[in-house]
């Protein structure tokens, strides 16, 4: 299984930066399952081309992927996403975290209790 | 990262009679990236290029490319596309990439070949029935298809179609994945341009107004389009 750009689609916006733009939508997807297991990532010259970005931004995004082990780069053969589902539930539990200490934070500096916020999430929209 | 300065500007200034063209420039170009000069019309953009490849000489101060000054005798390791350049009218396409191995070091032929493929132009096409855009491609293939160190173009995206731009930049970027090169861009088309910079200089006036990692502007500026209006407007 061979993921191409389109099913990527990685959307830039020029006044961030790219490469955490990049890192950031791949590692969502991954941790959506958006993305098969072991399937073949673009290589850095396609995504590069796609993207109309410097190779350098691309390599730099995968490196970091690499380094978390969520994709492995095979000599010659190109780059997949991990065959390890714990790798995924590992990013998927690790961005939740985050994304659940940046909510609170939000409430902590509108001055919101935790009763209130936990109140506040109740009835929010899903 | 650790980076490498490959090209540098001491204290440089030169006048054009009583214009200053550059006011005491001091500015690193990294190596192997791809580095975007910026900066109004008449702010020196053109005179640093030239100064590279020794077409101008310096009235002041001090110019090193990879550790030497400037002179045609290293000029085998650079390639230029001036501002406005013209290539023989009365050749074709296959005749200017063959007449370009001859007189060019390092020139690869093959490459040459393939990029005109991907970009379109006809070999058997004679250069001076082009079009502007068609003749930009050529131009910037006679450049790229050369095996070198360092790579300058003076407005590569100027006047010509939205589809020869994107192809430029595709070739760019191919050029870029193939050797690490170093390369030095002028534009006015910044928004066309700046997703490929890994460096951006600002100049105003031949001197520098503002320098960095082009990542790092986004992060702390925003788009390198809009850091150039807060600069220049």
């Amino acid at each position: 299984m061979t993921i191409n750009e389109e099913t990527l689609n990685l959307q830039l916006d020029l006044s961030k930066p790219l490469y955490e733009q990049i890192l950031h939508q791949i590692r969502y997807a991954l941790a959506r399952k958006d993305l098969e297991l072991g399937a073949k990532l673009p290589s850095v010259r396609e995504l590069a081309q796609q993207l109309r970005v410097n190779p350098n931004t691309v390599m730099r995004a995968y490196q970091e992927l690499n380094r978390d082990e969520l994709i492995e780069t095979r000599r010659g053969q190109g780059t997949f996403i991990t065959t390890k589902p714990q790798k995924i539930q590992h990013i998927r539990d690790n961005l939740a975290t985050e994304a659940v200490n940046s909510f609170i934070d939000t409430m902590q500096e509108l001055g919101m209790s935790r009763q209130t916020a936990l109140s506040l999430l109740e009835e929010g929209e899903w | 990262m650790e980076m490498e300065y490959g090209i540098e500007f001491k204290n440089v200034t030169k006048a054009y009679k009583k214009k200053l063209a550059l006011d005491h420039l001091t500015v690193s170009i990294p190596t192997g990236q791809i580095t975007g000069l910026l900066g109004p019309n008449g702010a020196g953009k053109s005179t640093l290029l030239k100064m590279l490849v020794g077409l101008v000489h310096q009235d002041e101060g001090i110019i090193s490319v990879f550790g030497q000054s400037p002179s045609w005798r290293n000029n085998g390791e650079i390639a230029y596309l001036p501002d406005r350049g013209r290539w023989y009218g009365l050749q074709t396409v296959a005749e200017a990439l063959a007449y370009a191995e001859v007189i060019f070091p390092a020139f690869d032929l093959d490459l040459a070949r393939k990029m005109a493929d991907s970009m379109d132009l006809d070999p058997a096409a004679q250069i001076s029935t082009l079009s502007k855009g068609l003749e930009a491609r050529l131009n910037l293939i006679l450049c790229l298809a050369r095996r070198v160190r360092l790579i300058l173009l003076d407005e590569p995206f100027s006047g010509i179609d939205l589809v020869s731009r994107d192809k430029i930049t595709q070739n760019i970027i191919d050029s870029m994945l193939d050797l690490p090169k170093t390369i030095i861009i002028c534009t006015h088309e910044i928004h066309e341009a700046e997703s490929i910079f890994d460096h951006v200089i600002f100049l105003d006036k031949g001197q520098m107004v503002l320098a960095g990692n082009a990542e790092q502007l986004r992060a702390e500026k925003g788009s390198i389009e809009s850091v150039y209006r807060q600069l220049f407007q």
